[in-house]
């Protein structure tokens, strides 16, 4: 076991994991995700709009793990695939997320390359299937 | 606030040590350090332990009783610290606020972790515990994978410095030939380094401290009764620093600066009215390749974007204009998690008395440590000087 998050912990942050649920903030309307109790930017906002991130960035960093340095959930999956692709994704509303990169392109990854989210299947703990976003290169 | 000296060190072995308990660990080096200073037990007023996950990995929690049991130090308030990488630096500093502050007159300090008993999956689980739990070791990354986006994020913005990146693996390797209490004794090359088997893109094996057992103590005194006890010389801790960051890596402003480093050096230089240049050798965090070459640049050693190519011209080696890690680094001498931030502050003050032996740095009378936790969230910088 690794990261584990419950069932209804999981479920509780399902609009985030899904949709990229975010919030703008209404005192310095700067947008955090994932949501937040107060604004990480201004430290004192604790109004919030809902906005729904669009998905699209650029790679602000990126590595391949290999086989032996993954996560045990995602272990059999490093074990299957020899190694995956993470990235920082600096998102075009403004925060940076760490995610899976799907079909990676054949010539590497590189910074500032665009990617979008896709809606994929992460891992699965205690029979379930957890869902999430990962990125593919546009 | 009064001066503070360290008056007694003592260590473990760094390793693997299947038959030794966190128990057996702590009497060694306790009772080394309190040896060290030449104290009677009864002076020793409280006791703060660093133990970084012994509550997941050996199921121990409460562990500043359990230390004060072992040796036999009687019912004194203890108090068990974690930061993550930085454990062992965080109860130093708890340490010495308190006897600088008056409350104590002397009190000892450990660190301690048991890690080789577990096996790899558990390791890495205990260790990206200290990682956003929900934002980033639920979605496949690890520590290594952090740094690693921080190292190739530096590449970036610096230039790929891969090559020059891996001599801070060869030098502490080298240094760590001549610490008996190192983990690792063994001479590597830059080659060895570049073609190790892979970890996280771009770091191989190589580029990885260790997992280790260990455990390290010192005694810390107000310097104006040190000297009722202390044959040593003293060695005064002339600045502390302590500062913080997003524990989330996505919410760091920059990827290649620590701001944490920048914020306890600047307290630490500041307290020790010094400036970079005065330091004459420094053990810097270097949990990978890449952190000890953004450490080094942080920590206004060498300007940003050229600590890389500082490493691989030998000005960091041993016989250097700056020793860095004289004691073998993480990468070598180990990296006991708990016990890392007094491994590295035990080499300063073996190097400041002048008792290093065969790695003993030239004119070390200035020496600083740097202790990092997570990736950035936590750091402490500790400055000491020759009295």
């Amino acid at each position: 076991m690794g990261a584990h998050i419950s069932i209804p912990m999981y479920r509780r942050t399902v609009p985030q994991r899904y949709r990229l649920a975010g919030q703008r903030c209404t005192a310095c309307g700067r947008v955090n995700f994932p949501p937040k109790a107060v604004c990480r930017y201004c430290r004192t906002g604790t109004g919030f709009d809902s906005v729904r991130l669009s998905g699209r960035g650029t790679v602000y960093s990126y590595t391949v793990i290999a086989g032996g340095g993954a996560p045990p959930e995602f272990s059999e999956e490093a074990r299957c695939k020899g190694s995956y692709p993470v990235v920082l994704v600096e998102l075009e509303e403004g925060p940076r997320i760490i995610a899976q990169l799907v079909d990676p392109p054949e010539e590497g990854i590189t910074v500032g390359m665009k990617v979008e989210a896709v809606f994929r299947r992460i891992y699965e703990e205690e029979g379930v299937i957890r869902y999430g976003f990962k990125f593919r290169p546009v | 606030m009064r001066s503070v000296s360290v008056v007694g060190i003592g260590e473990t072995k760094m390793g693997k040590f299947p038959e030794r308990s966190l128990r057996d660990l702590i009497l060694e080096a306790g009772t080394k350090a309190i040896g060290d200073a030449g104290i009677e037990k009864e002076r020793i007023e409280a006791l703060y332990l660093g133990n970084y996950n012994g509550s997941y990995w050996s199921l121990q929690s409460h562990m500043g009783p359990l230390g004060s049991e072992v040796l036999g130090l009687g019912d004194i308030p203890t108090l068990r610290t974690e930061g993550a990488c930085a454990t062992g630096s965080l109860a130093f500093r708890q340490g010495l606020m308190a006897v600088a502050a008056g409350f104590y007159d002397v009190v000892l300090v450990g660190g301690v972790e048991k890690m080789t008993h577990r096996q790899t999956e558990t390791v890495t689980t205990g260790l990206a515990s200290a990682a956003d739990a929900d934002l980033e070791v639920s979605l496949g990354a690890t520590f290594p994978s952090l740094f690693a986006m921080i190292a190739n994020r530096y590449f970036f913005e610096y230039g790929n410095v891969r090559e020059q990146m891996a001599v801070c693996a060869v030098q502490n390797h080298d240094n760590a030939l001549l610490n008996p209490d190192a983990q690792m004794h063994k001479k590597i090359t830059v080659q060895d380094v570049c073609n190790g088997f892979p970890v996280a893109y771009p770091f191989t094996v190589y580029d990885c401290s260790l997992v280790s057992d260990g455990a390290c103590f010192v005694v810390l005194a107000a310097t104006d009764v040190a000297g009722e006890f202390c044959k040593k010389r003293l060695v005064e801790v002339a600045g502390s620093g302590h500062a913080g960051d997003a524990i989330t890596m996505a919410a760091k402003k920059s990827l290649t600066t620590f701001t944490a480093t920048l914020g306890a050096a600047r307290q630490a230089y500041e307290m020790a009215g010094i400036r970079p240049a005065d330091v004459d050798f420094a053990e810097v965090h270097d949990c990978f390749t890449i952190t000890q070459i953004i450490n080094i640049e942080d920590l206004g050693f060498f300007p940003k974007g050229r600590g890389a190519a500082a490493v691989a011209a030998g000005r960091t080696a041993l016989d250097g204009e700056l020793p860095i890690n004289p004691s073998g680094g993480l990468k070598a001498k180990g990296h006991p998690i708990g016990c890392t931030g007094l491994s590295q502050i035990y080499e300063a003050v073996v190097q400041i008395r002048g008792e290093a032996g065969a790695r003993q740095v030239k004119n070390a009378e200035t020496g600083l440590t740097h202790n990092l936790g997570g990736s950035g969230a936590t750091c402490l910088v500790h400055i000491f000087r020759g009295r």
